[in-house]
């Protein structure tokens, strides 16, 4: 019972014990993962410190505070006056944010109230994004402090009392900010309406899987070569058991890779949610069966070393090519039509399913189908064609 | 003729690859706790007899069984009591001596604990011990072939087939492993060992057949088969072979 076990523990301490195999094995995908990162730029959004003096510490003023560092773009950094004017003096800092003594009493007493660009020539390239970014977010402080002065004069005179008519507002300007009626969305070039990362890390990590299937071809023909898959022939291994411990080893080391693309992309790319990474996990292991299986299929049919890695070679880049790794081909005619058989193709479509519309991964009914069937028959194909040696087992 | 005393028996075995003969009607039986050579030059057919015998190959004809079981019919339980070093260097590089011999002995059905005790066993019992835990990659030819041997006794096996296990290493990994193999005779293991080298039949067997072109050409002890030709002080196992074949065994 536990051979299988024992025969995909063997490959993994000889995939550990290759340190040149095993650090080349994930440095590729982190290689080209920072390829990836560094054409798209992990920050998808510019990003900078707002340095701000606050002189009032009113209610008003950290209100604004507040405000500024909940935007992703901003990061604020308090300072005293001094310090703020120190760094202005030797150019640490270009731009600052001052809001004065007296701006929460004046805001609040519908009294003009100014804030403080304090900037050292023209305030840098970033000093103008970040000064605009505040202007907005004062703007729509002053909008809401119109609202507020506007309702309360209407209401004033009426039985409602003050507290209910300043809660109301509240919500009413809080859900504003949630869902305003004037929006703003993104579309990203090439007409496809997400952003394209999410189809590029399903793509390198689908590719990524599918090289397995030259590992797992050879694996076979390598034991057959050595004399070890002779000698493991006249042991009290039997061949379903070999096959069981080969399938699990390639599947195993599969998610390996697999786990440390995902982390990479959901650490340093922010792409997703713990359950996106458990799901695509999940899915990308349905992924290795499968190709630990072609793997083996091709393994058990190729009698050399060169016709296993060639043969899984050409398998594995007519996937990805035709598979519409990095591009949905979705609708592009024949190579639609020659996408639908490919793994890649299902593999991509669900796992973009999950990363970019939310769906969940018991709704990957086909890819599920897919993969898994693709797992059971290749199994008893590889099965089919196996032979220990010629004329033997 | 069947003895009480036969733990292997093998009957009219017959193999061919593509319309050629490798193995042609041959007939032997080897006794309980001998060592029983099969001698003879490179492709006579001395390794595919014994993957016919280990169950790695299918019989075309004949009939082999060893210890009462079928190799036909019964080859798990024939796997249960055989041991198998092949010619071939069947190891894995990259890991330890110990975890060759460890995984080896799991995939012979011993439990974890016996495996290690048997890996230290066998180690030491070829020399090598103290490299237990050195990655085989690093050992010599010699050791190489003596962690081939240590394999091959993890299953504690009744019947151990040696193929050529001293091709290409040196005087003192040979002299160890002879050592080694006389050892295992006199604690009871039956011994099948194929060479070409006529000086480790004569030194090791009990009892020996000359093959040549997939056929036994003739068997018996050396002392038998050198006495067919001559003065046995002075005739070779060369010279045997010569005389039957009409050339010699390096040809």
């Amino acid at each position: 019972m536990l051979r299988p076990l024992h025969i995909a523990l063997l490959e993994l301490k000889r995939y550990v014990g290759t340190p040149g195999e095993l650090a080349f094995s994930l440095a590729l995908p982190v290689v080209l993962f920072a390829l990836m990162y560094g054409a798209f730029g992990g920050e998808t959004s510019f990003h900078a410190t707002a340095h701000v003096v606050d002189l009032d510490q009113g209610i008003h003023a950290r209100a604004l505070i507040g405000r500024l560092d909940a935007l992703e773009e901003i990061t604020v950094r308090e300072r005293s006056l001094d310090d703020a004017n120190q760094a202005l003096d030797r150019s640490a800092i270009l731009t600052a944010v001052v809001i004065p003594a007296g701006f929460s009493d004046g805001f609040g007493g519908d009294e003009p109230v100014a804030i403080t660009f304090r900037k050292r020539g023209n305030g840098g390239d970033t000093g103008q994004i970040v000064e605009a970014v505040v202007r907005s977010v004062v703007q729509k402080m002053a909008g809401e402090a119109q609202v507020r002065a506007t309702v309360g004069s209407v209401l004033g005179g009426t039985d409602i009392p003050q507290d209910r008519i300043d809660s109301v507002v509240s919500r009413q300007l809080s859900e504003s900010r949630q869902n305003p009626i004037l929006g703003v969305e993104t579309r990203w070039l090439g007409g496809d309406e997400s952003d394209p990362i999410d189809r590029l890390v399903p793509g390198l990590l689908v590719m990524f899987l599918m090289f397995a299937v030259t590992m797992n071809a050879q694996t076979l023909v390598d034991e057959r070569q050595n004399g070890t898959l002779e000698r493991l022939m006249t042991t009290r291994l039997g061949v379903n058991q070999l096959f069981v411990g080969k399938f699990m080893a390639g599947v195993f080391r599969a998610v390996v890779q697999a786990l440390v693309l995902l982390a990479l992309a959901f650490v340093v790319l922010r792409i997703g949610d713990a359950v996106d990474f458990i799901e695509l996990t999940v899915f990308s292991a349905l992924v290795a069966m499968a190709v630990s299986a072609i793997g083996l299929a091709i393994g058990s049919l190729a009698r050399t070393r060169d016709q296993a890695i060639w043969a899984a070679v050409f398998i594995t880049m007519f996937m990805t090519v035709f598979g519409g790794t990095f591009f949905d081909l979705t609708g592009a005619g024949p190579l639609d039509l020659l996408s639908k058989f490919t793994l890649t193709r299902y593999a991509i479509d669900s796992m973009f399913g999950m990363l970019a519309t939310g769906q969940t991964l018991a709704a990957q009914d086909v890819g599920i189908a897919v993969h898994v069937g693709v797992a059971v028959v290749g199994l008893a194909v590889a099965r089919m064609l196996f032979r220990v040696s010629e004329g033997g087992r | 003729m069947n003895g009480p005393d036969d733990f292997l028996t093998a009957q009219h075995l017959r193999k061919q690859f593509d319309g050629i003969t490798a193995v042609d009607d041959v007939t032997f039986t080897i006794r309980r706790q001998e060592i029983f050579g099969l001698l003879g030059p490179n492709g006579a057919g001395k390794t595919t007899t014994i993957r016919m015998l280990s169950t790695v190959l299918s019989l075309d004809d004949g009939e082999v069984t060893i210890g009462g079981n079928s190799v036909t019919s019964e080859g798990d339980r024939v796997r249960q009591i055989i041991g198998v070093c092949p010619q071939e260097l069947a190891l894995y590089p990259e890991l330890s001596a110990t975890d060759n011999l460890v995984f080896f002995g799991r995939m012979a059905g011993l439990s974890g604990r016996d495996a290690k005790d048997a890996a230290s066993e066998n180690l030491e019992r070829v020399g090598l011990l103290d490299r237990a835990k050195d990655k085989v990659d690093n050992f010599s030819g010699g050791m190489k072939r003596r962690v081939n041997l240590a394999i091959s006794l993890m299953s504690r096996p009744q019947l151990l087939f040696l193929d050529e296990p001293t091709v290409g290493i040196d005087p003192q990994s040979r002299n160890h492993i002879f050592d080694t193999v006389e050892a295992l005779r006199d604690e009871g293991m039956t011994v099948l060992y194929t060479t070409h080298y006529m000086e480790e039949a004569d030194r090791l067997c009990d009892r020996l057949a000359i093959m040549d072109h997939g056929q036994i050409v003739v068997m018996g002890t050396p002392h038998e088969l050198k006495t067919e030709i001559g003065d046995p002080a002075t005739v070779t196992l060369e010279t045997v072979f010569l005389e039957l074949t009409g050339r010699s065994l390096r040809d």
